[in-house]
């Protein structure tokens, strides 16, 4: 009766499944019956038997081994390790096993899988049951996906951000506006979709378990990270932004506000950080037209105030014009000698005037010139850094992230560029507030700016005194051996800049002749809780090195995978990025070409976390206690870099080590370890992993110690690192002091450094500067209120106290 | 930025910004920053500018 019972059943299944169950029932059927029914046959006199199972909702159904067969049947030929006959003996073992465990009770679906999953394993099936797992853990992630997803979607939609630690993953973006929440929401179902149909599983287990973390994987099947803009290609004949086609621009104004137009729109091409490396080479192109056109008009403003003239205009223009043919030159905020020559003599002939007149006439309208462009330029550069730290950009949701580096363009066009953006950058914004962005990155170079004799020395220790007071410039050093590689003097773009929090992109195994910083950059990274791999190898370093090869292996092909879905893209995809050539060599597609080949001058990188907490794990000791550490921490950085390398090499794709700037990760990581295996002294017992290759932030060590200590991983590290120096407010605003911290770091090798030191705002009376718990200019302590008369009072002491516009 | 004044007075709830570097930029105050930083921010000590520490 029950094996005609079961028939009917089987039957009945082959009506109802689609054709592939179909062919994997008959087969089961045909196949394994006579065992099945053998094996039940033999056993009907066991008192206990198993009727029913629960279901994951509480439903209670008829019990049904064929079902479980026909998931055995599927796990076996996923992974050629057996046939029906096997799925059949594995079935009978799991009903056994059901059996012994559930006397009184009907088991759940989770009892009977980890049944099966046992059942596999002592049938020596090990390969089906890892199969099987990830089957599993593949079901499980999909129904939890759902229920997750409208979770984070309500925490998004009704908690404030500033008790949500999720909204404040990246504190770039305002958690609390509409546009902010909905890139949050969008943020969270393109990762739900991108887990479930996009990663392989082994990468979808490291990413969700944290041995791994995916970089923007929001963004996974939509775009790259980011780019260096070269400005002066963009701009020569104009550009268009894709929503309208701008004139190539014509004045220091217009090139600013250009410059600004450019990161944006890049922007909502791209995930990451906007640069431009030539700021003050681009920049300098619109000093030079401004001055020029400023020249022609004080000279013509000059002659017609002399002459008492109505309209000298078109004689003035004339003999400039003349003047530009006969020599080839252009009036410039230093003109030649023969340039100027040309225009006296002009003026001598036309206006029948002498020549000690006619050069007074020129030096006056040289120096006004001079004057007004100087003017303009500033003007300019505070409209730039006022556009940056207000327009809008990707949906409203955030300011652009943006970078601009200069330092090195000698030309006194460029110097007044560097001048004056470091002047705007000093004065701060409307109230006086600190500039958020961009990201201000001074190039260091000896020959150009390092050294008292250098060209641009003066505009260094500018920046430095800007720096002490604003937090930017950061600093790159050109002379770093892994840098001056690359320099080619007079080619600008041979110098390396710096995009986003630390991004670095200069060498290039895809095209050797092509090692520029220009038009590149990073195409995606993920990091590795290498923390994570030194607790598990339980301090035996060879297991460690294992261990980390693979998960490299692991994150390289992720890297590749997500390469594949970035590649098919079209030029379309990108109107900015690739529609105006700002990617190298994007100008070279068609629009029926994919971006294969012009994304291979990208780089794929492996970042890291944690290198202090890492040793400290697998020795007992991070690299600021002693020199042995050190080594170890260069011989496992060296070990990750060698990786990139040889995989660059392998492929001709452009692999690199990055030491993650890791601001939502500097968490994430280390919560789930602490599930994991607890707190554990000196690795698992703070709030955070140390950033990259950091000596710890809690440890008390010298500026020298601690730039001499970390120099050395910068070389390794050649898709982004940085250093910070912490100075307490009085010695930052000592500019000797930080000079010696600056040239400590350049002396070391260093490659991109900052000093981080307080700087505090009062809003209510505008005092800029170190704040303890009370207001240096107005007393107040925080929330406190004071009267009226004391800050009138204040505001004759400092004329230049913010106006405090919006008070009610 | 809104300021509220009462009493001929100004001021009242208003904080002080505190302006650091996040990971590499700038956060303009530090209501944005997530725990994790919030927390490594507060164990930051100075470095002071002897060789020998």
């Amino acid at each position: 009766m029950y094996a005609l019972h079961k028939h009917e059943k089987i039957q009945k299944y082959l009506l109802t499944f689609d054709s592939i169950c179909v062919n994997i029932l008959c087969r089961y059927a045909l196949r394994t019956q006579y065992v099945v029914f053998g094996r039940i046959s033999e056993r009907k006199d066991r008192l206990t038997m198993i009727h029913s199972i629960i279901k994951r909702d509480g439903r209670v159904v008829l019990y049904d081994q064929n079902k479980i067969a026909a998931a055995i049947l599927k796990a076996l030929e996923a992974s050629g390790d057996g046939n029906a006959a096997d799925a059949a003996r594995v079935a009978n073992d799991v009903q056994l096993e059901l059996e012994g465990k559930f006397v009184d009770q009907a088991p759940n679906i989770e009892s009977v899988q980890d049944a099966v999953e046992r059942q596999l394993m002592n049938h020596g099936f090990n390969a089906a049951a890892k199969a099987y797992i990830l089957y599993r853990a593949n079901r499980t992630r999909a129904r939890e996906a759902n229920t997750k997803l409208m979770k984070t979607i309500d925490e998004i939609t009704n908690i404030d951000a500033r008790i949500s630690d999720m909204k404040r993953d990246n504190a770039n973006i305002d958690g609390n506006t509409a546009m902010g929440s909905m890139l949050q929401i969008g943020a969270a179902g393109a990762k739900a979709y991108n887990e479930m149909y996009l990663l392989r599983p082994e990468h979808a287990k490291a990413y969700r378990e944290g041995d791994i973390h995916i970089h923007d994987f929001d963004f996974y099947s939509l775009t790259t990270t980011c780019c260096q803009t070269d400005i002066i290609k963009l701009f020569k004949d104009g550009f268009s932004t894709g929503h309208g086609y701008l004139r190539e621009p014509q004045s220091i104004q217009s090139y600013a506000a250009l410059a600004a137009i450019a990161i944006q729109s890049n922007q909502n091409d791209q995930h990451g950080g906007q640069s431009i490396p030539n700021f003050d080479y681009g920049m300098g192109e619109g000093v030079a037209k401004t001055y020029r056109k400023a020249f022609t008009r004080r000279l013509r403003d000059g002659v017609e105030d002399l002459l008492d003239l109505e309209d000298a205009e078109y004689t003035v223009t004339a003999v400039i014009a003349d003047a530009e043919k006969t020599t080839g030159e252009v009036a410039k905020l230093q003109s030649s000698d023969a340039y100027i020559a040309a225009v006296v003599e002009g003026l001598t002939k036309a206006f029948k005037m002498d020549k000690a007149t006619a050069e007074k006439l020129v030096k006056r309208a040289a120096e006004r010139a001079y004057k007004k462009t100087d003017r303009d330029t500033k003007q300019a550069m505070e409209g730039f850094v006022h556009n940056l730290n207000t327009m809008h950009s990707r949906a409203g949701a955030q300011t652009p992230f943006s970078s601009i580096n200069y330092g090195t363009d000698t030309s006194p066009e460029g110097r007044m560029v560097i001048k004056n953006i470091l002047l705007a950058l000093n004065d701060g914004m409307g109230h006086g507030e600190t500039c958020i962005f961009p990201i201000h990155i001074f190039k260091v170079k000896e020959g150009v700016n390092y050294n008292e004799t250098d060209p641009n020395y003066d505009l260094f220790r500018l920046s430095m005194q800007v720096s002490a007071k604003r937090l930017f410039p950061n600093y790159t050093f050109l002379d770093a051996p892994y840098n001056l590689q690359y320099y080619v003097p007079g080619r600008p773009e041979t110098e390396v800049a710096t995009m986003g929090c630390r991004t670095r992109v200069m060498g290039n195994v895809y095209d050797p002749t092509r090692e520029i910083s220009y038009s590149r950059g990073n195409l995606s990274f993920t990091s590795i809780n290498l923390p994570r791999i030194a607790i598990e190898s339980k301090g035996d370093e060879k297991v460690f090195f294992e261990k980390l090869l693979s998960m490299m292996e692991l994150v390289a092909q992720q890297l590749l995978d997500r390469f594949e879905i970035q590649a098919s893209k079209h030029i379309y995809n990108y109107p900015f990025l690739m529609g105006q050539g700002v990617w190298l060599d994007s100008d070279k597609l068609s629009i029926h070409d994919d971006l294969r080949e012009v994304l291979k001058h990208g780089t794929l990188s492996i970042g890291f976390i944690g290198l202090a907490e890492t040793l400290t794990a697998l020795y007992g000791q991070h690299h600021g206690q002693s020199e042995e550490m050190q080594e170890k921490g260069k011989a496992i950085l060296g070990f990750m870099r060698k990786f990139c390398d040889d995989k660059s090499q392998e492929l001709k794709m452009n692999f690199s080590l990055l030491g993650t700037p890791a601001e939502g990760l500097s968490g994430r990581f280390i919560r789930m370890d602490q599930k994991r295996y607890g707190k554990i002294p000196g690795i698992t017992d703070r709030e955070y992993y140390t950033n990259s290759f950091h000596i710890p932030v809690w440890f008390p060590i010298s500026a020298y110690d601690k730039i001499r200590l970390e120099a050395p991983y910068h070389a390794l590290c050649n898709a982004g690192h940085i250093s910070y120096v912490e100075l307490d407010g009085d010695t930052a605003q000592n500019v000797e002091a930080f000079e010696t911290i600056v040239r400590c770091m350049h002396d070391f090798g260093i490659g991109y450094g900052s000093i981080n030191h307080p700087v505090d705002r009062d809003p209510v009376c505008g005092y800029v500067g170190i704040i303890g718990d009370v207001c240096p200019r107005c007393g107040r302590r925080e929330g406190e209120e004071i009267p009226f008369e004391r800050i009138e009072e204040l505001k004759r002491k400092y004329p230049k106290m913010p106006a405090f516009q919006g008070i009610e | 930025m809104t300021i509220k004044s009462t009493n001929e007075k100004m001021g009242q709830g208003v904080g002080f910004e505190r302006i650091r570097r996040i990971t590499g930029y700038l956060v303009g105050t530090m209501d944005k920053w997530n725990d994790a930083k919030r927390a490594e921010e507060r164990d930051r000590v100075k470095h002071s500018l002897t060789k020998n520490a």
